[in-house]
């Protein structure tokens, strides 16, 4: 298939990516290395390629994480974090895919209006209406509370479409087969939709994860006690605290990463996935 | 009271301004075996939904066992359905499919257990029994559909075109199945196909629909012998009937190319004095050209020139010009011509169909 | 049938539909009532209708007009900076004979970091003995203040956003490059074509329409950078880095003076809504080709 030459071209593309790719993950090789290090020994080792090079596992190796975990409340922000994630994922898929599968199967009144107008949301930029969704929950009560900060989370109209897109093209006659199952509408939903579809459902939980853990601007208005952070307001009081080492910012902000590779590491096909379907949404 | 009755039964479709079914009539009996059949288009799996109730009634009433279904939900209406695509459930192993309608009645597992194994059994599955059905061939998976189907121990059975995704061999094989489930189960069955040797092979009666109308409703030889119109004789049978423009005039059809045919007098009486343009049918296996028959018949024999052979093997079919129009002989595998050779050949006078032009009713099987 | 239809229907979409009206709906509509208001959360019982006053407000608004000049700054220097950088390292992972899952990865990484994290990061490495200046050191160049000057600082959260976010609209990148035919590059072999006239005739061609909206998602997205700043700046020194969404959440949610935060809102949303037309208007065409580019699959 390849001439020589083009080989030979690919060749040096590899190399030349290979050089790239790691002067592009500097900055991450950097933090993972140095959270392993006291602060004397990150700035003595600026100076060489030991900057980027994790010290020997000795006694006080994960000293800047046994101290972060011991001395501040971060493991439980993390906690927080991960079970408010899960929350958001059931109800985001049980909310945004009923809403989703009644846009794609069932012909209910105005429904070609309200996928048009689901479809003109996606266009709002949804920084602008946070100050009011921060008005709406103090004005509820539910300032610093769960609910308060979960409610307003729920219904994503990207979500929404992405799953109509995909509810669309289940075969209808597999709907009728199950109706002379003795099976309702709701229970095919869950029994038989949902199974049907689990890409979409795990490309929407993770982004909705992904969402949750990465979301710094909604917590940081709606939790003030310190009980309820999340671990990106967790990260940014202790990190913004005058005692706190460098090293032991690196290391907080290396356990707040930890999650989303193992996350991205196990789904990176569901990522790609829904990536690659916001483009050929509009490309 | 039939088991299944139609009243002037309709169905038309918003934003159409034709009825997609027209005045169905129809009344099926307790354990009957009725196949649907018609070209694409014609109401048929239309009218099949409607029995199955998810395409709604638009007019007209339809009862199954005596009560009246128009508003009755699908799944209580004593039905199982066996879909064109089997329509299984893509996460569910084969023995999950077949028992989920069960499960969802409330019945004990036990019970589920043995209704699932009888059907498994009963259509050879037991190998597959933990498969899904990405992992089944097209064969087993129209099984699968079968089993489910059967399992609920339904009343009627509505097949929509359930061989229509098979390849030609498995399609026959599973012909004889389907029958054989049917005689030892005694379901009531409504097969809705395209394919009308399917039809003729399976049913015990045969409706049969063009534009939404039933055109005729009979056991199948009936159909093939006494077809009430061109439509129906042209659709039933395999090569079709043979069409000639002819004029009959004092007893004598005089084709387009000039050949004529003296009448017989049995065939004259059924046509009752009817004169002028119309269409002449006449089937391929009824154009005899064996040495008896030509004998008995020398006063009308006719020739013509082979233009094309199909060799099937226990038998040929001939093809050649005739009446200004290209016609179909079969013959016996005896009957060896090759094309180009002149052939002589006879009508046999008892089974030819006269067609008005226009409507294309039949003369002859006019009362 | 029909009335079973509509009740299964709300009670499918009704639950997505009331969270919409209370958090999509109702803040868009308020936030359009209360930017003709003096609306000021903290004392709501002295709100007066004022008309387009506030419109002539924030236009005359020194801190407002700078930190639009900012955000405009911010992305004549991110955009292309993002989207070249995504293409060009599309179109190497693509060719390149091994490796590719790999890269895939490695440039992915930043993506999935929160901004909270790499804004926490890249602090540490634009400190003054950080490590990037002493990398720069070894190249004799001599110490940059980076986000501790205003010429700086700016540029500098740019770049940052930049690394982070190249790797998503790589992947976009990617799928389209993918997606192309490649009966057609066999075609144009077939018409002696040289390696850079297949990519000008038809690999740019192909991924137009894609350019067009990685370009606009990625403006649109550099219009609404907030956290960066907030993080590693809190919006100085000297209010460079102070970018319009910035002023809106202050406005809103520091000061409390929610009538003007919300006609910043408004301005701020027509801004994007415009930017979408133009999006929509520059890949209209785009349709047709695609069935054109089916059918030629087809064939």
């Amino acid at each position: 298939m390849f001439t020589k030459k083009q080989k030979r071209v690919n060749w040096i593309l590899v190399v030349i990516l290979l050089v790239l790719s790691i002067f592009f993950l500097f900055p991450v090789i950097w933090m993972l290395a140095n959270s392993f290090k006291p602060d004397a020994a990150i700035t003595a080792d600026m100076n060489s390629i030991a900057a980027f090079i994790p010290p020997a596992p000795d006694g006080s190796f994960f000293d800047n994480y046994i101290s972060i975990i011991t001395n501040t409340s971060f493991l439980r922000y993390m906690g927080n974090t991960l079970l408010y994630a899960a929350i958001l994922i059931v109800l985001s898929v049980i909310i945004n895919g009923l809403a989703g599968y009644a846009l794609a199967k069932i012909k209910f009144p105005f429904r070609d209006q309200w996928l048009l107008i689901i479809m003109m949301l996606l266009i709002v930029p949804t920084e602008t209406v946070i100050t009011i969704h921060f008005l709406i929950i103090a004005k509820a009560g539910l300032l610093n509370t769960v609910v308060g900060y979960i409610l307003p989370m729920i219904v994503n109209p990207f979500n929404i479409f992405l799953f109509r897109q995909v509810f669309v093209s289940l075969p209808d006659d597999v709907y009728e087969a199950a109706q002379l199952d003795f099976c309702g509408p709701v229970k095919y939903f869950f029994t038989m939709v949902i199974p049907m579809s689990k890409t979409v459902v795990a490309t929407v939980s993770v982004f909705t994860f992904l969402n949750v853990w990465n979301d710094y601007l909604w917590p940081s208005l709606v939790f003030t006690s310190s009980d309820l952070l999340t671990a990106q307001i967790g990260l940014n009081s202790i990190t913004s605290n005058e005692n706190t080492t460098m090293g032991q910012t690196l290391a907080v902000i290396t356990l707040v990463t930890i999650p989303v590779i193992i996350i991205y590491s196990l789904f990176s096909k569901q990522i790609v996935e829904g990536v690659t379907s916001t483009g050929s949404k509009e490309g | 009271m039939s088991y299944i009755e139609f009243k002037n039964v309709c169905k038309k479709y918003p934003g159409s301004d034709k009825n997609t079914v027209e005045n169905l009539n129809l009344n099926i009996e307790e354990k009957e075996f009725i196949a649907f059949v018609g070209p694409s288009g014609c109401g048929k799996s239309t009218t099949l939904r409607m029995m199955a109730g998810f395409e709604e009634i638009t007019g007209g009433e339809l009862y199954i066992g005596g009560k009246k279904m128009n508003d009755v939900a699908p799944r209580d209406r004593g039905i199982a359905m066996v879909f064109q695509n089997y329509a299984l459930y893509p996460h569910m192993t084969v023995e999950k499919n077949i028992g989920y309608g069960l499960k969802n009645m409330k019945m004990p597992a036990d019970k589920i257990k043995e209704k699932v194994d009888w059907a498994i059994k009963l259509l050879g599955l037991e190998e597959y029994r933990y498969r899904k059905p990405k992992n089944l061939s097209g064969g087993q998976r129209q099984r699968v559909a079968l089993g489910r189907a059967i399992v609920k121990n339904q009343k009627v059975f509505l097949m929509d075109e359930p061989l229509s995704n098979l390849d030609a061999k498995l399609r026959v094989s599973m012909r004889t199945e389907i029958s054989k489930l049917h005689r030892q189960l005694g379901a009531t069955t409504i097969y809705v196909t395209h394919d009308q040797v399917e039809a003729m092979t399976m049913a015990d009666r045969i409706v049969i629909m063009k534009d939404g109308v039933v055109q005729q409703v009979g056991r199948p030889m009936e159909l093939y012998d006494h077809p009430v119109n061109q439509f129906v004789a042209g659709f039933i049978g395999s090569p079709q009937m043979n069409f000639f423009d002819v004029t009959v005039e004092n007893g004598i059809v005089k084709f387009q190319d000039g050949n004529t045919l003296k009448l017989s007098e049995g065939t004259l009486k059924k046509l009752g004095g009817r004169q002028g343009e119309m269409i002449m049918g006449i089937r391929g296996e009824d154009l005899k050209m064996d040495e008896q028959n030509l004998e008995l018949r020398k006063e009308n024999k006719q020739s013509a020139v082979i233009t094309d052979t199909e060799v099937m093997g226990n038998e040929n079919n001939l093809y050649f010009e005739f009446g200004g129009t290209q016609a179909v002989a079969r013959v016996s595998k005896y009957e060896i011509s090759q094309i180009g050779d002149k052939i002589e050949f006879v009508f046999m006078p008892s089974k030819i169909h006269f067609f008005d032009k226009e409507t294309g009713v039949n003369y002859t099987e006019a009362e | 049938m029909k009335k079973k239809n509509s009740i299964m229907g709300m009670a499918f979409f009704g639950p997505a539909l009331v969270l919409m009206v209370i958090f999509l709906f109702l803040p868009m509509v308020l936030t359009f009532i209360f930017s003709f208001t003096d609306y000021f959360a903290l004392n709501p019982g002295l709100t007066h209708f004022v008309g387009l006053e506030n419109y002539f407000e924030i236009f005359q608004d020194e801190l407002f007009l700078k930190s639009f000049l900012n955000t405009v700054k911010f992305v004549i220097i991110i955009v292309p900076l993002q989207c070249g950088g995504a293409l060009l390292l599309a179109l190497a992972i693509n060719k390149a004979a091994h490796c590719k899952k790999y890269f895939k990865v490695a440039f992915f990484i930043p993506v999935v970091m929160s901004l909270a994290v790499v804004s926490t990061l890249w602090m540490q490495i634009y400190s003054p003995e950080g490590i990037l200046n002493t990398l720069l050191e070894h190249l004799g160049i001599s110490a940059q203040p980076f986000i501790y000057s205003s010429k700086q600082a700016l540029p500098s959260i740019a770049i940052m956003s930049a690394w982070q976010g190249m790797g998503y609209q790589m992947i976009i990148f990617l799928g389209g490059l993918q997606n192309i035919n490649p009966a057609l590059y066999e075609a144009a072999e077939m018409d002696h074509a040289s390696a850079w006239q297949k990519f000008k005739d038809i690999t740019l061609p192909e991924l137009k329409p894609l350019c067009v909206f990685v370009f606009i998602t990625v403006t649109i997205g550099a219009f609404r950078m907030l956290v960066q700043p907030m993080v590693m700046t809190g919006g100085g020194p000297d209010h460079s880095t102070y970018t319009m969404v910035y002023d809106i959440y202050e406005t809103g949610t520091v000061n409390w003076e929610m009538g003007l935060a919300s006609t910043m809102a408004v301005v701020f949303t027509v801004f994007v809504v415009i930017l979408t037309i133009i999006q929509n208007v520059l890949t209209k065409g785009k349709e047709e080709r695609k069935l054109v580019h089916k059918k030629a699959k087809a064939r």
